[in-house]
């Protein structure tokens, strides 16, 4: 081995061994997982026939989630996950944890970005699909739209510190800062390609040496002994194409609040993104000499979940996401679209841990898309479990 | 034809009314839900449990603690521990105790049963 070999490797075998020597501890490890099996049925036919999948009928969703404690400080997660993808590699890290304020984080995970991530285990959740900014594959015309504004989960390889603290016994601060790889797309990049930034198939490295970079910070209030507010913000920026040269920024707020077992979230997501104008014959509109080399696709939503008795609950969400900007020739969009979705579902607990659900969603659309109408209407039936 | 089925009524009924009470003298506190039905929990330790499921069902289901199958002290503190710090979980430092002698009560319930049905029948 030579010595730029010895320069690396002896740092990390001081870091690991200053890590896990000291006082005796047992490793810890818990086994957790869940499933969803969701059936999700729409008249509306998104796409022409033949020309790919259209995210109808049956889908399968699992993860099985193994956290070992190897020291009091320190614990690894490993989280393997099946859904329309395949097997995926959800989570794969070391935590490293100084203080409740310093937490360390390194491997491969999900960096902290709004509040929905937090609980983006179909398990964790009432209704079978995600809010339409976050949503990665169930909403209709998902190809016309290439999904929402930030698809999740979205693991990623990278480090993140991150921490939590109390100010009394009512008010709580999170806070978080990350550097890893991004999302990814090509070199004449019209938008984020979602299924080379996430596929393992396409290798889990980055196509750029330029790290992407954001953050979180969220304030939690109660107010009452069953009651609190949290007001969050988060960040990402990063460049998606191998030259480094595109950019995109996506920006977020959210506010959940909860009281009982009655919850509202809010949340607001907004991307903006660098395109390829180099040659502008592939767009639609005119790229005007200034400016025009962007788009931006943005959007929200508003649910509220509340429980009628111990084993049933009712969910009202509705959804909002708009894209403003150039469009490629072939593209069903126009400069501005939009899409608005009325979601009204139940969740019914048939035991502790197995939920049934279901929900009926009503969506308007401002253009007519290949279907040649601006609505339609599509359900959800499923079956989710947590262990 | 009215007969079978007042029969097959009948048989129905019965074989529920049978079952719902094998499932209830098994089990002292039982399931309602997503979690438990408080008024089957001890009195002492009823605060305890409203807390535990008010705070841990802001993220995920009840079913990840209650049938983990895990009934060391020493799991649960590390556990809670780890979820406590979980961004905006609302559990403060101080309410810490008052989950983990829930889980301290709901583990000797869980061992409890786990002995009862580990129990040699005696044949007669």
């Amino acid at each position: 081995m030579n010595t730029s070999r010895w320069l690396v490797v002896a740092p990390l075998i001081a870091l690991i061994t200053a890590l896990f020597t000291g006082p005796a501890w047992a490793v810890d490890r818990n086994v957790a997982g869940s499933l969803q099996l969701d059936y999700h049925l729409s008249p509306e036919r998104s796409t022409p026939v033949g020309s790919g999948p259209t995210f109808r009928g049956f889908t399968t969703e699992a993860a099985l989630k193994l956290t070992a404690e190897i020291s009091e400080q320190a614990s690894v997660n490993l989280k393997i996950c099946i859904g329309c993808h395949g097997f995926e590699t959800d989570m794969v890290h070391l935590d490293y944890r100084f203080a409740d304020e310093l937490n360390v984080r390194v491997g491969r995970f999900s960096p902290s970005f709004g509040a929905f991530n937090l609980r983006h285990d179909p398990a964790n959740h009432r209704l079978s699909d995600k809010p339409l900014v976050y949503d990665m594959g169930r909403m209709l015309r998902v190809r016309d739209w290439n999904l929402g504004v930030l698809p999740s989960p979205f693991p990623d390889n990278g480090v993140e510190a991150s921490g939590t603290h109390w100010f009394g016994s009512k008010t709580q601060l999170d806070y978080a800062a990350h550097l890893v790889s991004g999302f990814k797309g090509s070199t004449a990049g019209a938008d984020l390609d979602f299924v080379q930034s996430r596929s393992g198939s396409l290798y889990y490295v980055d196509n750029n040496d330029q790290p992407a970079y954001g953050g979180r910070l969220a304030l939690t209030e109660r107010f009452s002994q069953n009651g609190d507010v949290t007001l969050g913000t988060s960040l990402m920026r990063g460049a998606f194409d191998p030259g480094a040269k595109l950019m995109y920024t996506i920006t977020g707020a959210d506010l959940t609040l909860r009281i009982d077992r009655t919850n509202l979230r809010i949340e607001y997501l907004m991307r903006r993104q660098d395109l390829d104008v180099s040659d502008p014959t592939r767009y639609r509109y005119e790229v005007p000499a200034k400016g025009g080399d962007s788009f931006v696709k943005h959007g929200g939503y508003a649910e509220l979940e509340l429980p009628v008795t111990a084993s049933l609950d009712l969910v009202g969400r509705f959804d909002a996401l708009f894209r403003s900007g150039n469009v490629l020739v072939d593209s069903p969009l126009q400069a501005r679209s939009g899409i608005f979705r009325y979601t009204l579902g139940t969740a019914y607990s048939l035991r502790r841990g197995l939920r049934l659900k279901y929900s009926t969603e009503l969506w308007s659309f401002s253009d007519t898309g290949y279907s040649g109408r601006n609505e339609a209407v599509s359900m959800h039936i499923g079956v989710a479990t947590a262990f | 034809m009215k007969r079978t089925w007042a029969l097959a009524l009948v048989t129905m009924v019965t074989s529920a009314s049978v079952l719902s009470a094998c499932v209830k003298s098994s089990q002292r506190v039982r399931a309602l839900g997503d979690g438990l039905d408080a008024r089957t929990i001890p009195v002492e330790y009823r605060a305890d449990y409203e807390l535990f499921a008010q705070r841990c069902s802001k993220c995920h289901s009840l079913s990840r603690p209650l049938d983990n199958g895990r009934i060391e002290d020493r799991f649960w503190a590390g556990y809670v521990e780890r979820m406590r710090r979980q961004p905006g979980s609302g559990i403060a430092p101080e309410e810490v105790p008052s989950i983990l002698r829930f889980l301290h009560f709901y583990s000797t319930e869980v061992a409890a049963d786990i002995e009862a049905k580990s129990e040699p029948k005696e044949v007669k």
